[in-house]
Formats: structure tokens, sequence, C-alpha cells
């Protein structure tokens, strides 16, 4: 009678442990997987780097570091931020391959491009 | 043509906000040549220079319209028309403040012609903070159209 009690807190004490480790697993994969990411700063009137080239998927975040405001909007009106005073920042996810070229609706010589590979 | 050349007319009317840029130093020149046409006229005590004074500004009053209506156009166009802050807020306050400006001493002289008084001893100020708030909303303009930026 005393064995199959023990028997039996053994086998509960195994599928707990088992159920821990395999929820604590199952919790780890479902962790978004972290989204690659490139920037591009504002200043002294330009986008530096003017071109970069990154994987889809990629978020790309321009930063104002100009004392004056800006603006991104792509040629096709992909996306288009908000003017963006100093130290703002914008952010766009390319999700499909292809060529983006942008520019600063304020200032329209200031241009840029994305290649998405 | 190809579009965007020099002397392509389209550049010049279609361009959207361009005009602005283009329109405002109308009334900038015109009311500061009117204001110095005032103060040399005062000065040297010459009635045509005080005709031409009045005649610059009143066509610097005018001339505020349409700079003004291109520059509401371009924060429609070029900024879908968002909440402005920062440098954008404080030049088109400024703006504001300029345009009732320029009004305000066009219609001092304007008054003073209509009733043939002389110009009021406070006008003389009144144009001088006009001038200064005409040249500080020129000066954040010229920051924001990129005319101090390189090339």
């Amino acid at each position: 009678m005393r064995r199959g009690i023990r028997s039996l807190a053994l086998a509960a004490a195994i599928t707990g442990v088992t159920l821990i480790v395999g929820s604590a697993s199952f919790m780890a994969s479902a962790q978004p997987v972290p989204v690659p990411s490139a920037g591009v700063k504002i200043d002294n009137f330009s986008f530096g780097p003017a071109q970069i080239t990154i994987p889809a998927g990629t978020t790309v975040t321009w930063t104002n570091r100009d004392d004056i405001p800006h603006t991104v909007v792509s040629d096709d009106k992909l996306f288009k931020s908000n003017a963006l005073d100093t130290d703002d920042k914008f952010s766009y996810t390319f999700a499909k391959p292809g060529t983006y070229p942008y520019f600063c609706s304020l200032h329209p010589k200031m241009t840029g491009k994305v290649v998405v590979q | 043509m190809a579009r965007g050349g020099l002397f392509d007319p389209r550049t010049a009317l279609l361009a959207k906000h361009a005009q602005h840029v283009v329109l405002i130093h109308f009334p900038i020149a015109l009311f500061i040549a009117g204001v110095a046409f005032d103060l040399v006229g005062r000065w040297r005590k010459r009635r045509l220079l005080a005709e031409a004074a009045y005649y610059n500004l009143l066509a610097a009053a005018w001339s505020t319209l349409p700079a003004f209506a291109t520059g509401l156009l371009a924060w429609q166009f070029e900024l879908d028309g968002q909440k402005l802050k920062g440098v954008l807020l404080l030049h088109l306050m400024l703006a504001c403040a300029s345009s009732a400006m320029i009004w305000l001493v066009w219609w001092e002289h304007f008054r003073a012609r209509r009733r043939g008084e002389a110009l009021p001893g406070r006008s003389v100020i009144i144009e001088w903070v006009g001038v200064g708030i005409v040249a500080l909303t020129g000066h954040l303009g010229g920051f924001l159209s990129g005319v101090n930026g390189p090339g």
C-alpha cells in the first residue's frame, strides 16, 4: 500500500516537472523573433547614409539630428512621416524586396534610397 | 520642354508649395522699403518719399494675402495639415503677427492721409516693431526653406 502511494507521488512529481519544463520551453519558443533594424541619420540637410541595403522585414528608423524640421516621404507615398523636430524619430518596416526612393517634402533636394533584398 | 526645367512654367505654377518661398519676398521687401521711405521722408521732410512709402506699404499689405494663402497651402499639401510644433508653429505665429503689423502700419498711413493729418509719433515705433517681427519671421522661413543649408 505504502509502495503504491510512493509510486503515485513519484509519478505526479515527474508529470509536474515535465509540465513545467514543457510550458517553459513553449513560452520561450512563442516569444517574437527580434526584427532586424537599421538607422538613417538626418543631419545638415542630408540623409546619412543616403542609400542603405537591407534584408526584407527590416525596420528602418530615421532620426532627425538637424536643428530644423524634416520629413521622410517615399516617392510613391508608401510611407510618409510627420514633420520631425530635432531628435524625433520615424520608423517603417520594409516587408517586400524592392527599391524605395524617398525625400524630405520640406526640402525636396534631400533624397535617399532604401534597397530591400 | 522637360518638366522641372528652369523655364518650364509648370515648375512655378504646379509646384504646390514653391510659390510661397517666391511670393513671400514681395511683402518683406515692399514693407521694409516702405518703412525706409517713410523714415527718410520724415527726416528730410520730403513729401514725395512719404508718397512712395504709402504706396509701398499698400502693395506690401495686399501682397501678404497670396503669401499667407500659399503658406497655408504648403502646410496642407506638404504636411497634410498636421498639428504644427516647434519652428513650424513659431513661423506660422510670427507670420500672422507680421501680416497684422504690415496691415496696421498701412492703416496708420491711410488714416493720416484721409484726415490730412501728420502721422502720429507712435507710428515710428509700430513700424520698427513691424520690421523686427517681419525679419524674425523671414529668418525662420529661411531656415525652414533650406536656404541656410548646404547646396
